[in-house]
């Protein structure tokens, strides 16, 4: 309820605001994204500006909050404000806020999707339409304890019996944790879940449960039944049924896990100067079953175009501006973002800021998005809730499967 | 001034208020019944329709409401418990502290005066099952050998109902400690004279004059703890068995948009919590007329 009445008052700020601004001709474009601690954005808007006669564009930050700038986000959109011109959008709320109509497709050939990665690619359409732009990226990856691995000579692992290994011999002797990751009861869960299911050669896709919902609800029934393995053989503490990005990280960071799924952000903190396994991570790609593929969910934000913007031809030209290489490159230096455009990848400049780039942009080569749908906040809800169940053991492998196959039913999915 | 311009003049003061009664409060309540007789999500503005009753016939077929409302009742029901005795034994020392009062006083209050986002956030370090102080603080002292999961799946209730007892013992307290101070002395003194002991002073005297002190303070945390959100979303996000129906109404209003059906369920929490503030005050009258 709170926060309905800060995005109330919200919108109440901005249509005085709105009132107030003067008319002198000037074109005012308004950008609303999650704040840059970096100031990279900023000084991208500056410049942009500074380049830029009669048209002025200010940037909105945003609490980083996902949750927050979505009830946000929804709050302005469904009662029409126009005072914002580009949003920036988790790729999940593609599909919700095209068909809401909150946002316009962008004209044919405006997205040059060749540059693009594939992950951050596949959230930006909704019904075969383009409606958005890939601005920065975000992947599961795997980081491990590269100084205790070759202490003991073991090798990466890429399968989750060679986790399992490592953890027996490594772990378990030192009264460490194997492998955490985040199993809370948040949108966290079905990221972490997706990527258990897929390295299993399963999916969720719509089409999928559709065609074939037995062997949809035989593949989810296997993921929860391999993780409730990790958690008999002890590979996963079970606590990770609380923990979010935070809490599995601090375990990492203070030495008592030896595997640690995350997003890349956990560079930077497993890293940082209060870290105390700074200097000994490694980053490698998810594990996955024997002779399968691991995958890793996508994450990350697009920038799309208000249906009630006011000037949409100059908003249009500082969303190509804010996606171009240059901006990419200059977020990825100075904030570390991690671009969407592949070139970016190869860019000495960047790789010298974030040497660690390299190995994440091998991650990416292998990633898939969450189901895409208006209804994502229900069906998230619906695996989220049923996982976590099982999970807990408070429901059959069997019976959250085929409750979550049946409740998916209701709702179309891609 | 006769009678009649008495009314009109009276009818004149009274009435910012009751505008003020109807702006805000009678208006909500009835536009969130009238959203409640629609089909109304705000993604899909082009199929909002006038369903009748449908949204409550599906409320009374949801089997997680029902689980929420079972949950909300226990939750309700063990805090507000807890809360009452542990106030009333707080009050009871409070009253007979005679130096450093006012610190003391304010020292109790402390926890009702955080925030509780912020009191929230404290509990999920503090019970943190790795780096938590209850977890450290029981294994240095060899009462737990392995880290107790407080927030997992089988303590989360157990945790959710602690915290918000050490938040708001003391706002029982303090309605207590009122109550405890405006009973007269002389009523005690003649006990005394008459040779009842303590517990006999407590029977005769303190509860039976502390009963509309009490009873006003059931019925604020009651309703306080029927609607509880902000803890249990910090605490658990509503997973193991804690979710509230306030929490199952911020989901499907906020991150499904669907006004409608979310309405409905506002409806029910509102005529539930109306209903059971009417038998709180009912009782609390037959405890009056009883005096």
């Amino acid at each position: 309820m709170k926060r309905g009445i800060v995005a109330a008052c919200a919108v109440a700020a901005a249509l005085v605001a709105g009132c107030t601004a003067q008319d002198d001709g000037e074109v005012r474009i308004v950008f609303a994204a999650g704040n840059d601690p970096s100031g990279a954005t900023a000084a991208l808007v500056e410049e942009y500006n500074a380049s830029h006669e009669g048209v002025t564009v200010s940037f909105q930050p945003m609490p980083v909050n996902t949750d927050t700038q979505h009830d946000a986000y929804v709050t302005y959109l469904s009662a029409r404000d126009a005072t914002i011109d580009l949003y920036s959008l988790d790729v999940i709320w593609t599909a919700e806020f095209a068909r809401a109509g909150w946002i316009v497709p962008l004209p044919p050939g405006f997205l040059a999707a060749d540059d693009f990665l594939d992950g951050p690619l596949g959230s930006v359409t909704y019904e075969g339409t383009v409606y958005a732009v890939p601005w920065f990226t975000d992947a599961g990856v795997l980081y491990y304890r590269r100084d205790l691995l070759e202490e003991a000579g073991v090798p990466v692992p890429e399968t989750w019996d060679e986790i399992r290994e490592a953890y027996e011999k490594i772990a378990a002797p030192r009264d460490m944790e194997g492998f955490v990751w985040q199993g809370a009861r948040y949108e966290g869960l079905i990221c972490d879940f997706l990527e258990f299911l897929w390295g299993l050669g399963g999916s969720i896709d719509g089409a999928v449960v559709a065609a074939d919902p037995a062997l949809a609800e035989r593949e989810i029934a296997q993921a929860i039944e391999l993780v409730l393995g990790f958690f008999d053989d002890g590979v996963s503490p079970e606590s990770v049924l609380t923990y979010k990005e935070e809490g599995s990280l601090r375990l990492f960071t203070e030495s008592h896990a030896l595997f640690l799924r995350n997003w890349p952000y956990a560079w930077s903190m497993a890293e940082g100067e209060e870290s105390k396994v700074k200097g000994l991570v490694g980053i490698a790609p998810l594990p996955h079953a024997a002779g399968e593929t691991g995958y890793s969910t996508i994450g990350g934000w697009n920038v799309a175009l208000s249906s009630h913007s006011t000037h949409p031809d100059e908003a249009l030209e500082f969303l190509a501006f804010i996606t171009s290489e240059r901006a990419l490159k200059l977020r990825a230096i100075e904030g570390a973002y991690l671009p969407t455009r592949k070139s970016t990848y190869e860019d000495p400049e960047v790789l010298a800021a974030n040497p660690h780039f390299e190995s994440f942009f091998e991650v990416f080569r292998y990633t898939r998005n969450r189901p895409r749908s208006p209804h994502y906040p229900q069906i998230s809800d619906i695996i989220q809730v049923n996982v976590h169940e099982a999970l807990s053991r408070q429901k059959s492998p069997e019976e959250a499967a085929s409750a979550i196959v049946e409740d998916l039913a209701e709702f179309s999915f891609e | 001034m006769n009678r009649r311009q008495e009314t009109r003049l009276a009818a004149w003061l009274v009435a910012p208020s009751l505008v003020f009664v109807a702006v805000l409060g009678a208006f909500p309540v009835l536009s969130q019944f009238v959203l409640s007789l629609t089909e109304f999500n705000l993604k899909f503005t082009d199929e909002r329709s006038f369903v009748g009753l449908a949204n409550f016939a599906k409320l009374l077929r949801d089997d997680v409401f029902w689980r929420d409302l079972g949950q909300t009742f226990q939750f309700t029901v063990v805090s507000v418990g807890l809360e009452l005795l542990l106030g009333l034994a707080v009050a009871l020392l409070l009253n007979r502290i005679g130096r450093g009062r006012a610190a003391t006083n304010a020292s109790v209050i402390m926890p009702w005066a955080l925030p509780t986002v912020v009191a929230a956030t404290m509990w999920s370090l503090i019970l943190n099952d790795r780096i938590g102080l209850v977890n450290s603080v029981l294994e240095r002292i060899g009462l737990a050998r392995e880290p107790i999961v407080w927030l997992g799946p089988k303590l989360a209730m157990t945790s959710v109902i602690l915290a918000d007892v050490w938040k708001t013992t003391p706002f029982v307290a303090i309605i207590l400690l009122a109550g405890l101070k405006s009973i007269p002395r002389h009523y005690y003194e003649a006990a005394e004279l008459d040779g009842a002991g303590r517990w006999g002073t407590f029977r005769a005297i303190t509860l039976p004059l502390l009963k509309p002190f009490i009873a006003v303070a059931v019925l604020f945390r009651a309703m306080d703890a029927f609607r509880i959100f902000d803890l249990i979303w910090v605490l658990t996000g509503g997973a193991s068995k804690t979710e509230t129906v306030s929490v199952y109404i911020y989901r499907v209003l906020f991150r499904y948009s669907d006004l409608g059906y979310g309405s409905a369920m506002t409806v029910a929490l509102f005529a539930i919590v109306f209903g059971m503030s009417l038998a709180l005050i009912r009782f609390m009258r037959i405890a009056d007329d009883a005096r």
